[in-house]
């Protein structure tokens, strides 16, 4: 008894130690996380100072030391003997900065977010697997080390990530890791290959196909096709009008026979339609220089750490600089002394459902070209954090997987359930021997032989080269398709539905050195209707690019500062489009409306941070279409549909002011254009005195806009930068939306002589530490619009003032 | 006086334990202390809280000079306290407090029989 007695606070302390080892829920280890020897306290990093400091880190694996100096944004310029040290030193040194982001988002790539949150991770988890995101990696893994530099390269990348890891011992954990209780697992090749595959997923995952089928089943062909046409109103394609065909186009397939599928599914929120990107490169004849400036702006949802990572990398036979992609060696949108390269997405749907006949229940065998044909199975296992593992089976037929079976529920609203999906994220791939090429292309043929390895996600290449030439290749892996094949849900039993191989490589959409003496691409219809392919039917709103395009043929004498005011141009050319149709339908406002009316005549089109005029803009246009669509289109969540684009509603209020869309059908009344025109003011007027009192400067644009910089972590607005004061938007030049925008901003500009300056900004910092100085330094100079010099050097011992810290890491 | 003395020998203890051993050996190493020393049970719970309170506060305040950063504001935030970094210093010392008076208490405790 008496031992029980005295043992009794022995328990407690040990109950207690075992509590504040544990985290509770989302509280994490406070004991672990508090204790200034061991956790968040030992993060904090301060400013560097004064002199240059020197440091010598000892990494097992060199071939040779490898020098590394850093600049005052934090930028590691390495300069190794060889690849394999240069890529080692990429690895090791980008894990310095930002571990914890490369395992997370390759985490969230394989699906495995729930080994890290818990039972919450499932559902995303089991999305991401289903959708056959490990199943690609492996393939695309495969293709990557058929090429024996892009494998030497992924080896020793991999290589430097598990020399830093190996380095770390629990207190130097990066602060997530501790936040969240868990330690970093060694890295492995695959995981790279995880990485680029996501990006397919940011990128070229958009499906509309059970939205289309399910207007189909509604309204027809006929309405289908007329208010969801196949080439917008309004467009300034990327390869300009009357651009030379260098191929005989390769015979097009036949096509399915007509098909309407079940469609409907389930409803849960969405991804954000506001991805998307700039790219330019101006000619030598339009410059100041002589030779051609090149700049890009790819738009991605904008995150901290950033998805980018500044690097220069230099060995024999390379020199490159520009922004890396955590997880990934190489540079992927960049420049060095003789060429400069960017991309941005292409919206052409590579991405197709086929519509499943099971034979029965055990799904072991489905129909398709008149007969039954095996599926094969994939067992997925998944590691859940305090539960026990989760197994899933995934059926695949020849197209792919089966991502819901019939009775399941889809996690986003526009998969649907009881189709196969075909996608060209699940093809065996070599996206890293692209960027090693252009890391040290010297040319154009340099470029383009570098083009040739890529498949997804497709993209705009720009280029532009001291030699003079400025170049643009619509790329990627395009399936061979009829015309329309894929805009709806397709019928896996018909043969004639199948893919039916791809576009040859050289016939993929390009164009160099056109007469007008610019490229150009901000995401809108890569070609008009005379390309002889199929590519999609729906791209990109196309104001950007035709703002872009419209400055950019009467701009002179450009010099690097006139293409960052482009980057930086917030006009908003919808706007100067609509507000007159607008105006011309409005009757009888009251004060409230008037006053709004009044902000919006004096306003200078320009979405300006400060601008009222913008947000009462900008939020009328989601009000009419609300008021137009919202009672036809989607109002069933069970039945989602997609709503007829901007450019399609403008047309109508131009050329079809008494078309049967205007009335709204859930009145007894019916509605002209004009009646809906005034509804949605209305509501425009009303919900931003809702939101932010009378009208007057709190109905700032910034302020209505809410442009924030989120952690990677939802939810964690400590890590956060929020509320930042940037105009722009979805459809401005200036692409700046709530969660999205440009993430890396670029402008290069050539010389012969191999010194390129370079300029560019990304809204984070080099560091993913949120104790460090360089965690989010960046966002402000990227919020005013302005770019840092960027440092070219060709030695390690070039003297500069930017220089703060030297390491040499050696074997 | 002599609680203090006490106290500044758990600091100590304490401090190089972190330095080398995982966050919960002080922890033990405090109940061992309070055995060993065979503490007065009575305000042995006070003296490790004291110790525990002094070592956190004052090693993580050395920290903070050593390399200011806008981190212990960013987890003032992170742990709902408004961003005031002052209350973040408190609560490291009443966790490291609490922590190391109940395993001094502990072992002071077991000694009695």
């Amino acid at each position: 008894m008496k031992i029980i007695k005295s043992a009794f606070p022995l328990v407690i302390a040990l109950f207690l130690t075992y509590a504040m080892n544990q985290s509770w829920g989302t509280l994490p280890p406070l004991g672990k996380l508090f204790s200034p020897f061991h956790g968040f306290w030992m993060n904090a990093e301060s400013p560097e100072s004064g002199e240059p400091t020197e440091e010598i880190l000892q990494i097992a694996g060199l071939h040779q030391p490898v020098q590394v100096v850093y600049d005052e944004m934090g930028v590691p310029h390495v300069f190794a003997q060889d690849d394999h040290d240069l890529y080692l030193a990429q690895g090791y040194l980008t894990a310095k900065d930002r571990l914890w982001q490369m395992e997370f988002q390759t985490h969230f790539a394989g699906g495995r977010i729930s080994e890290i949150v818990g039972e919450k991770g499932i559902a995303s988890d089991q999305f991401q697997r289903r959708m056959g995101s490990v199943y690609g990696a492996e393939k695309s893994f495969e293709g990557m080390k058929e090429d024996p530099a892009a494998k030497m390269a992924l080896e020793a990348y991999s290589d430097g990530v598990n020399a830093y890891i190996g380095s770390l011992s629990d207190r130097q954990l990066p602060l997530e890791y501790k936040l969240l209780n868990y330690r970093p697992e060694p890295w492995t090749p695959i995981k790279s290959a995880l990485f680029l595959k996501n990006m397919s997923f940011v990128l070229a995952s958009g499906t509309d196909d059970l939205k289309m089928t399910n207007i189909l089943r509604k309204y027809g062909r006929e309405v289908a096709e007329d208010l969801f046409p196949n080439y917008p109103f309004q467009e300034s394609p990327i390869i300009p009008v009357g651009s030379p065909v260098d191929f005989k186009p390769v015979p097009i397939p036949a096509g399915p026979a007509d098909f309407t599928g079940l469609g409907s599914s389930m409803s849960t929120p969405e991804k954000d339609p506001n991805i998307g990107s700039n790219n330019w490169a101006v000619a030598g004849n339009k410059t100041v220089s002589g030779l051609p400036i090149l700049a890009n702006d790819p738009h991605l949802t904008l995150s901290l750490p950033s998805i980018w990572y500044q690097m220069q990398l230099v060995a024999p036979g390379v020199n490159v600089y520009g922004s890396t992609m955590p997880g990934t060696p190489n540079v992927i949108i960049g420049f060095n002394k003789n060429v400069a390269w960017g991309v941005t997405n292409v919206g052409s749907d590579v991405l197709d459902w086929y519509q499943v006949k099971f034979k029965d229940a055990s799904k072991k065998e489905y129909w398709h070209d008149g007969k039954w044909k095996k599926t094969t199975m994939r067992i997925e296992t998944f590691k859940i954090k305090g539960k026990k593992d989760m197994v899933d089976t995934i059926f695949f037929t020849h197209h792919g997987p089966v991502v819901y079976l019939s009775h399941e529920k889809p996690f986003r609203s526009n998969i649907p359930v009881g189709h196969a999906l075909r996608w060209i994220a699940h093809e065996k791939s070599q996206e890293l021997t692209t960027f090693y090429q252009l890391n040290r292309a010297k040319n154009y043929a340099d470029y383009a032989k570098a083009l040739t390895y890529y498949s997804a996600p497709a993209q705009n290449f720009v280029f532009a080269s001291n030699e003079g030439d400025i170049a643009l290749w619509v790329n990627g892996k395009f399936p061979l398709k009829s015309k329309l094949q894929g805009k709806y849900l397709l019928d896996g039993t018909d043969a004639a539905a199948d893919w039916q191989g791809f576009i040859p490589q050289a016939h993929n959409p390009h164009v160099k050195n056109p007469v007008r003496g610019f490229v150009s691409s901000a995401n809108q219809f890569s070609v008009d209707p005379s390309y002889p392919y199929y590519l999609g039917w729906q791209y990109a709103p196309s104001e950007r690019g035709r703002r872009i395009n419209e400055r950019l043929a009467v701009m002179e004498k450009i010099t690097m500062d006139s293409l960052r005011g482009l980057q930086n141009d917030n006009f908003n050319i919808r706007a100067r489009e609509l507000l007159p149709l607008l105006f011309a339908q409005v009757k009888s406002p009251n004060a409230a409306q008037s006053k709004a009316l009044a902000a919006l005549k004096s306003w200078n089109l320009v979405n300006s941070p400060e601008s009222v005029g913008a947000t009462i803009f900008e939020n009328w246009v989601l009000t009419l279409q609300d008021c137009l669509w919202s009672d036809e289109f989607s109002a069933d969540e069970k039945v989602p549909m997609s709503r007829p684009s901007m450019d399609r509603t403008i047309q109508l209020i131009k050329s079809e002011p008494t078309a049967r869309w205007w009335d709204d059908t859930k009145t007894p009344t019916k509605e002209s254009m004009s009646d809906i025109v005034m509804k949605s003011l209305q509501a425009n007027v009303d919900t931003l005195v809702k939101q932010h009192g009378p009208q007057g400067p709190e109905w700032a644009w910034y302020k209505h806009k809410q442009t924030g910089v989120r952690h990677l972590i939802p939810g964690m607005d400590a890590l956060s930068r929020l509320n930042i004061p940037i105009g722009g938007g979805g459809t401005i030049v200036n692409a700046a939306t709530t969660k999205t925008g440009p993430s890396w901003r670029l402008i290069v500009e050539l010389s012969k002589e191999g010194k390129p300056k370079a300029y560019g900004v990304y809204p984070g910092g080099q560091s993913g530490n949120p104790g460090s100085s360089h965690y989010d330094d960046l966002i402000d100079t990227w919020a005013k619009g302005e770019l840092k010099p960027l440092l070219y050097l060709t030695s390690p011992d070039e003297k500069s003032n930017r220089l703060r810290k030297k390491i040499t890491l050696s074997k | 006086m002599k609680h203090l003395i006490y106290s500044l020998i758990l600091v100590v203890i304490g401090a190089l334990v972190g330095i080398y051993l995982p966050w919960y050996a002080m922890g033990v190493a405090f109940g061992l202390l309070a055995f060993v020393l065979n503490m007065p049970l009575k305000s042995s719970f006070l003296t490790g809280f004291i110790a525990g309170f002094v070592l956190w506060v004052v090693a993580a305040l050395w920290l903070d000079l050593q390399h200011p950063s806008t981190l212990p504001s960013r987890m003032a935030q992170v742990f709902p306290l408004k961003g005031n970094v002052f209350a973040l210093f408190v609560l490291t010392g009443v966790l490291g407090g609490l922590f190391s008076g109940i395993w001094t208490w502990a072992g002071a405790r077991l000694r009695q029989k």
